[in-house]
């Protein structure tokens, strides 16, 4: 029974990282049609500016918590900039180029990303300063850190955020617009080209801040950390609806769970078979996903 | 076509390949080498092609079954003690029934979905083939032997590299005969626009399975002869990157393009060789390439380029049918959508040579009753009987190959395509053969429903490129192809002027003389009511009124659902409409 | 929208881009070509030049994740040339390094070795990845170039390798052997849980030392034998999993990356079981990751450079010429070429053959790693392995196996 529980609050906490990524995915994909292939780069990417943050401040151990917020925010706001530009330079030219281009110059900035910090980083990888250890906080033989608590709340501050800027604010609502016919919303007045530059932030931020706090939790970062994160996140989103939101965010701590429980229950080796499993099985039985999609297909 | 630039066209392969096979003597080990892998990575592109270049469905897991063929004959070699040679059908079937496996549940997804979900496959395979001890583990198989042939074996470079040339060669002749089959114009017109190729006829679930059946098992061949080079069989050697650099191969070199998998095979193979001296750099040099690539020419480097089909010069014409009777019959026809009646009860009866339309304001739920007559929606209750036989409910190939035909509001045409080509899609609800050349009935379809239409000089342009009216003439020429006992047209007339709309009065005569039975939605109600023999009014999914024009223009329900109360401000038009 | 671009126009008037397309493919097409001039030379070489040069391959992972092992190999083996050249060369002639990249994949390392057969080199030192060198093995084998093997342990590269293929470094048997003994042994260990990669250095290991614990007998079991994934960082499930097996120590044999993620967690958890690992988790920057959690943390390895006092003079050597420490293979790849030198000087010829036959003859030869001798599979008789520790945020050689091989003494003494 221990084990059960430390699994779960174990999936939770992995669950907070892949539904952060996921939703940048989904939101992407809502206004653009766009698998962002370098969305889980763009999380690496956040790791490593949260890291040069921590190391420019000089942070030794022990929960300095001004420290950590300030690395996360920003080392978000930076990768939230960095995204941005990756698609006002790659992407925005080819927004009316058959959609197969955009998916392949996604994988070419994924690529180049990877490549480019493993040149840097001399193909080693660095770590954080572990400014997020110790606390028990649980009783018995299960554990939670103080790391986790703070980072699943952040998780879920972050998440509320979105939430409540994509319902209730003008900008918000305009990007709801824009995701269910382009066409309409420019003749509506909406600055196409202006929203969709915002989103690529939004969602950068969302994967920068998920980058940092991952990066102080598990502590070891390098050029190849986005790669996974980034297949299981995207499957979280296309899982739990692309473009719907809600459910991206619950199929991401979904599939949080199912790593965690899976490799407590089957075993680790069999964790992607697994995960990929059921992404084919409910597609295959509801090619919309989960809970299906927000947006509207044209006849 | 004289001989001079047939013979330009035939002998650039034979060319190559001679080429290749000089400059074989000429190079060193290690040359060698690296071109037998740029070989297999072109026999893997072939097989990519198929999948992604011709029909469409982007595979992100093409590595697996290269990985299937490898291990499957290694095995086979390993632990039955098998010969090679004898492996090699073995290793094609398995891949091929994994390709069926694959293809199936990606029938029905969309483009960006079908990818992943095809990575997700390509991961599985990897994934339990390093996870089980038969298949060796993470060491894969090792100890294979090299490839022997009557006692002599072929594992020096130099051997190696003319074995693997041989092999390409024995797989661009067998993809050269599929690129010329009628598959392939099917798989051109699903990539093109599934749904609508459905409607015309393509059997498009058949056609999508088979080109990951093919394309499997085309890829399979470049397994063994891989594990044959090494020695081994590494799982590391089917990863998503491996998958990823197939596919970099068919989108360097244009897709749906022979000569451009070899252009892409030599890019994804030689570059990252002649890269080494900038080591470190090499795999970021790659992707800005890659970007590059395709900010600048996205149709790759050497774009697929079609031969336009050659049509007779005169066809014979055709036979006026001889069918009478009662050619479609619809009872009951209902459609609901969770708590809405889209189509309630519908009843219509047609018999041959006969005109009937169907009427009503928008929402009314004409297309949703077209739908549902064709199969592209499952109606939820009600019959749709085609010459005596009960189509309702089945798939719209089916009904298409019934006798049912059918033109779209939106014009739903193969855009990529040539006009030709487009009306010779049509043929398929006739002849759902696959794996053969096109015969000489397709051709003198083609040509018979060209000039019906007035589309013979247009023949070869691309069907994106016509004016309006000449769209909807090739749809109707592409549903005339079919050869169809019953035609319906849905807003035919919608944004036609005067002149159009007159032709089109004079084409929906021919059709009938011809015998075919016509139903037309439309919204212009003179149109509607010179032509039609019978009307059927509709509103909010029920029928209203039914019976000749003279009818129903006077029917009250009608005139205060659709046409018009006399009190109407628009009475006057109303007036000039009918007059 | 359509997803794919169109085909390229039909209509004949397009010849732009249709030239464009033949232009920029018949270049393309001569890239090969480029290759080939590229491959008949040498990349890289130090100590000498010129024709007369004896070439001595080093096939490493200088790219991928690996590569950082990769390049302290190769330094390692121009370390070993210079000292070479300047005490006057082989023969008469100098020694020049040529290195090529095998990616730690089986393909890469085909190329690889057949990259270096083209520059002429009359023997080979190097090979990290078992992966890369298991199809480097016949090929080498096919032009009798020996293979001096620094670095790459499983077993059946010496099984097959038809007495051309040699070894300064141990084998995964061997070494799984060692740590049977050390846990049940010196630990005591009643239950013990092995863990690797899925890779296939760490799983041959990992089943090494799992089938020499249940052959020691004496009540010890394996309560837990599989695999974590790399690159997933979050291993909390796995040490819960292992943790309700109730082990008295967990061998792990896969990494450093996931070594100090595991240290990390197993103290975030609270687990009680002893943590050790095998010779791939020996880089200092588990101390990084895990912090004080990696104070314990014991593996079994060969010597590192730091335990053996004959190798002072190489680490200063090489720390003047990198610049860096050494890495943990850098003095095996350093008595591989030096072995070599000793062969060829031997044998007075640079025919294959000839080298094999002084290899197998070489007894005795004192390399900075300790005595070294082959036997008839080539591979290193008798290398002690030992257990090291981390103390002090180092690792530090901690306990081996006295000289009649049953009690467990200090590493450091005589």
């Amino acid at each position: 029974m221990n084990e059960f529980v430390q699994y779960l609050v174990n999936g939770l906490t992995i669950g907070s990282f892949l539904a952060l990524i996921a939703l940048g995915y989904s939101m992407v994909y809502g206004v653009v049609r766009l698998i962002n292939f370098a969305h889980g780069d763009i999380f690496m990417i956040g790791a490593f500016a949260g890291f040069s943050v921590l190391t420019t401040i000089g942070v030794t151990g022990g929960m300095a918590l001004p420290a950590v917020l300030a690395a996360v925010v920003i080392g978000a706001l930076t990768t939230g900039v960095v995204g941005t530009g990756i698609a006002r330079v790659a992407y925005t030219p080819l927004l009316k180029a058959p959609q197969l281009s955009l998916f392949i110059a996604a994988i070419g900035v994924s690529l180049a990303l990877q490549e480019g910090v493993k040149v840097l980083t001399d193909a080693r990888f660095k770590s954080y300063p572990n400014a997020l250890d110790g606390g028990q906080i649980l009783g018995g033989s299960v554990r939670v850190t103080y790391g986790q608590l703070v980072l699943v709340v952040l998780a879920v501050v972050l998440m509320a955020g979105l939430w409540f800027f994509i319902t209730r604010t003008v900008t918000g609502t305009a990007m709801r617009a824009l995701a269910m016919d382009r066409d309409a919303a420019r003749l509506q007045g909406i600055n196409v080209e202006r929203l969709i530059l915002m989103t690529f932030f939004i969602g950068s931020v969302l994967a920068g801040a998920a980058g940092v706090m991952y990066g102080l939790y598990y502590t070891q970062i390098s050029f190849g950390m986005g790669f996974l994160i980034g297949l299981r996140a995207f499957t979280a989103a296309v899982l739990g609806g692309i473009g719907n939101l809600p459910g991206t965010m619950a199929a991401g701590i979904f599939i949080g769970l199912v790593q965690s429980f899976s490799a407590g229950y089957i075993s680790s080796r069999w964790t992607d078979v697994i995960i990929f499993a059921l992404l084919i099985g409910v597609l295959a039985l509801r090619p919309t996903g989960l809970f299906g999609e927000r947006v509207v297909e044209r006849a | 076509m004289n001989l001079d630039s047939r013979l330009l066209r035939y002998s650039g392969w034979p060319v190559l390949i001679l080429l290749t096979a000089v400059v074989g003597q000429f190079l060193d080990d290690y040359a060698l080498t690296v071109a037998a892998s740029i070989i297999i990575y072109a026999i893997l592109g072939l097989g990519i092609n198929i999948v992604v270049g011709y029909a469409g469905l982007l595979d992100l897991g093409f590595a697996a079954f290269y990985a299937i063929g490898a291990y499957v004959s290694g095995l086979l070699i390993l632990k039955q003690g098998w010969n090679f040679w004898l492996t090699l059908p073995v290793a094609i079937a398995a891949a091929a029934i994994a390709g069926l496996i694959i293809g199936y549940p990606t029938l029905r997804l969309r483009s960006d979905y079908l990818a992943i979900v095809t990575l997700g496959f390509g991961e599985i395979i990897r994934i339990t083939v390093i996870n089980l001890e038969v298949t060796g583990g993470p060491n894969g198989l090792t100890g294979i032997p090299p490839v022997t042939i009557a006692g002599r074996e072929f594992v020096t470079p130099v051997d190696f590299f003319y074995l693997v040339l041989v092999f390409f060669v024995i797989v661009l002749a067998v993809t050269g005969l599929l690129a010329r089959s009628r598959l392939a114009y099917a798989w051109r017109a699903v990539r093109s626009d599934d749904r609508a190729a459905e409607a015309v006829g393509v059997p498009t679930r058949r056609v999508k399975l088979l080109a990951y059946v093919l394309g499997a098992a085309v890829g399979a061949v470049a397994g063994p002869l891989n594990a044959a080079q090494l020695g081994t069989v590494d799982p590391s050697n089917f990863t998503f990157l491996t998958s990823l650099f197939v596919l970099l191969v068919i989108i360097i070199g244009g897709m749906g393009s022979r000569p451009g998998v070899v252009v892409g095979a030599v890019v994804v193979v030689a570059l990252p060789e002649v890269l080494r001296t900038v080591q470190d750099y090499r795999g970021l040099v790659f992707a800005l390439l890659l970007i590059a690539i395709i900010l600048v020419r996205p149709q790759g480097v050497w774009p697929a380029r079609f031969r336009p089909l050659t049509l007779p010069e005169v066809a014979p014409a055709a036979e006026r049918r001889t069918a009478k009777g009662r050619l479609l019959e619809i009872t009951g026809l209902s459609r609901r959508f969770g708590g809405v009646t889209a189509v309630e009860d519908l009843d219509l009866t047609l018999d041959a040579g006969e005109v009937i339309s169907v009427i009503g304001p928008n929402g009314a739920g004409k297309t949703t009753a077209f739908n549902c007559i064709t199969g592209m929606i499952v109606p939820s209750a009600g019959t749709v009987a085609v010459n005596g036989s009960d189509v309702a409910g089945q798939a719209p190939h089916r009904v298409a190959a019934a006798g049912l035909a059918r033109t779209f509001q939106n014009i739903r045409l193969f855009g990529d395509m040539t006009v030709a080509e487009n009306v010779l899609i049509g043929r398929f609800a006739r002849d759902r053969g696959l794996l053969r050349r096109l015969g000489a009935a397709d051709l003198e379809a083609v040509r018979r429903c060209l000039d019906f239409v007035g589309l013979s000089d247009a023949a070869t342009r691309s069907a994106s490129a016509l004016s309006y009216g000449e769209r909807r003439r090739l749809e109707i020429a592409r549903a005339l192809a079919a050869d169809p006992a019953v035609i319906l047209l849905d807003e035919p007339a919608a944004g036609a002027n005067p002149t159009e709309k007159r032709s089109l009065m004079e084409l929906i005569a021919q059709i009938r003389a011809l015998g075919i039975a016509v139903v037309l939605i439309e919204h212009d109600v003179a149109l509607v009511m010179s032509v039609s023999d019978r009307v059927t009014v509709l509103e909010y999914g029920r029928t209203i009124a039914a019976g000749p024009p003279a009818d129903i223009q006077e029917d009250q329900r009608v005139i205060a659902a659709y046409l018009g109360v006399p009190d109407d401000p628009e009475t006057d038009l109303v007036a000039e409409v009918l007059g | 929208m359509p997803f794919f671009p169109p085909p390229s126009s039909q209509s004949p008037r397009a010849l732009s881009p249709r030239t464009v397309g033949t232009i920029l493919s018949i270049g393309l097409l001569t890239l090969p070509f480029a290759t080939a001039c590229k491959g008949g030379g040498s990349s890289g070489g130090s100590g000498g030049s010129g024709g007369g040069d004896i070439k001595i391959g080093v096939p490493v992972p200088l790219s991928g994740d690996s590569a950082s092992a990769g390049q302290d190999i190769v330094a390692a083996a121009k370390v070993a040339a210079d000292e070479v050249n300047k005490a006057g060369g082989v023969n008469g002639k100098k020694i020049q390094i040529v290195e090529a990249d095998d990616a730690c994949s089986a393909q890469q390392g085909a190329q690889a070795a057949q990259k270096l057969l083209n520059s002429k080199v009359v023997a080979v030192a190097g090979g990290y990845c078992s992966s890369a060198a298991v199809p480097a093995v016949p090929i080498f084998g096919r032009r009798n170039v020996p293979f001096v093997i620094d670095a790459a342990t499983n077993p059946v590269l010496t099984e097959t390798g038809k007495g051309k293929v040699f070894r300064t470094c141990g084998r995964d048997d061997k070494q799984g052997l060692f740590a049977a003994k050390f846990m049940t042994g010196e630990l005591k260990a009643k239950r013990i849980a092995v863990l690797h990669d899925n890779t296939t250095y760490a799983k041959g290991l990992a089943d090494a030392a799992a089938d020499s614990v249940k052959q020691q007998g004496g009540g010890a079991q394996i309560v837990y034998n599989d695999a974590l994934q790399p690159g997933q960082a979050d291993y909390t499930p796995v040490l819960t999993k292992i943790a309700s097996t109730k082990p008295d120590v967990l061998y792990f044999t896969g990494y450093f990356a996931e070594a100090g993620l595991l240290m990390k967690q197993r103290k975030q958890l609270g687990l009680k079981f002893a943590l050790m690992g095998g010779d791939a988790t020996t880089d200092k920057t588990v101390v990084k990751t895990a912090g004080s959690a990696a104070e314990g943390y014991m593996a079994t390895t060969a010597p590192l450079a730091k335990d053996l006092p004959t190798a002072s003079g190489f680490v200063t050597a090489y720390k003047t010429k990198t610049g860096a420490d050494p890495g943990p293979f850098s003095v095996y790849e350093y008595d591989a070429v030096k072995v070599l030198a000793k062969a060829i000087g031997d044998a007075k010829s640079t025919k294959g053959e000839d080298i094999t036959k002084a290899l197998h003859a070489i007894k005795g030869y004192q390399g900075i790693t300790g005595p070294l001798s082959f036997d008839d599979k080539g591979d290193r008789d008798g290398l002690l392995y030992i257990t090291v520790s981390v103390k002090d945020g180092d690792f530090a050689g901690y306990k081996k196996l006295d000289a009649a091989g049953t009690t467990w003494v200090d590493a450091k003494s005589a």
